[in-house]
């Protein structure tokens, strides 16, 4: 096996990698504060959200930039320790503890999205009331 | 065998603290410590909206924390470390990919001058209701 966990591979994909998700985050970024921002409600109420939420494509568009913001921290986080001499048990630790929170967190966010209900009301009448 | 100059865990604050700084080295600085913030506030994030899955009561009860002054200051000051990291990011796209280290100490300035801006720009309208009050 490998004597340093952290000299597999190049890592010339996840430098590659981090830049492309950076570029989208930055992108769906400005979107995300135009819908939060744009009145005091559209992004601190229940209803706002459920409106929101009957579209699948709000869905998919959050389920996105949770996925990837996840990923675009945690490495560069990892980057950071990379930057660093690491012991082959410090490099596992810190790798298992990240990939461990990521996924709980990443999940966790993942069934709060999916739990929003459908509801029969048409979005337009929940957007007026 | 090569010599390597031997790591001084010591004085690591203070060497570091001496060593000449020009815009780049400022610029990595900060990316960090946005970044380390940013990856906290994300976990924070997905707390902080899990209450979502309780209902609109609950929810609501929950959210009505963060809408005092004080966190809606602590949200202003999180917008201005998704600018820095946003612009700085483009910044760092540029360098890599578009011959930007020619001009890469005019981007960090560019970045800043938009970024107090879209700072500005977005306090305005984060806080549009309480200054419309004040003028009333």
């Amino acid at each position: 096996m490998y004597k340093h966990q952290n000299s597999q591979g190049s890592g010339s994909f996840s430098w590659v990698f981090q830049r492309v998700t950076g570029l989208i985050l930055v992108v769906v970024m400005v979107g995300h504060y135009i819908l939060m921002h744009y009145t005091p409600e559209s992004g601190h109420t229940y209803d706002a959200v459920l409106a929101r939420m009957q579209s699948n494509w709000y869905r998919v568009l959050d389920l996105t930039f949770l996925v990837l913001g996840m990923y675009h921290g945690l490495n560069g986080v990892w980057g950071i320790f990379r930057d660093y001499k690491l012991k082959p048990w410090q490099t596992i630790t810190i790798m298992s503890l990240l990939i461990v929170l990521g996924l709980a967190f990443t999940l966790w966010g993942v069934k709060t999205i999916l739990d929003i209900p459908y509801v029969q009301t048409s979005t337009s009448e929940l957007l007026v009331n | 065998m090569s010599e390597f100059k031997k790591f001084d865990q010591r004085n690591w604050v203070k060497t570091n603290l001496n060593y000449k700084k020009d815009p780049g080295s400022w610029a990595w600085i900060l990316h960090r410590i946005t970044g380390i913030a940013l990856i906290g506030y994300l976990f924070m994030h997905i707390f902080s909206l899990s209450p979502l899955s309780q209902g609109r009561a609950a929810f609501n009860e929950f959210m009505s924390h963060y809408t005092t002054p004080f966190f809606m200051a602590l949200e202003w000051i999180l917008f201005a470390f998704v600018l820095f990291h946003s612009l700085n990011g483009v910044r760092i796209v540029l360098v890599d990919w578009a011959d930007g280290a020619k001009y890469h100490k005019a981007l960090y300035r560019y970045s800043i001058v938009i970024g107090l801006v879209m700072f500005f720009a977005m306090g305005y309208v984060m806080f549009s209701h309480e200054i419309h009050q004040l003028f009333k």
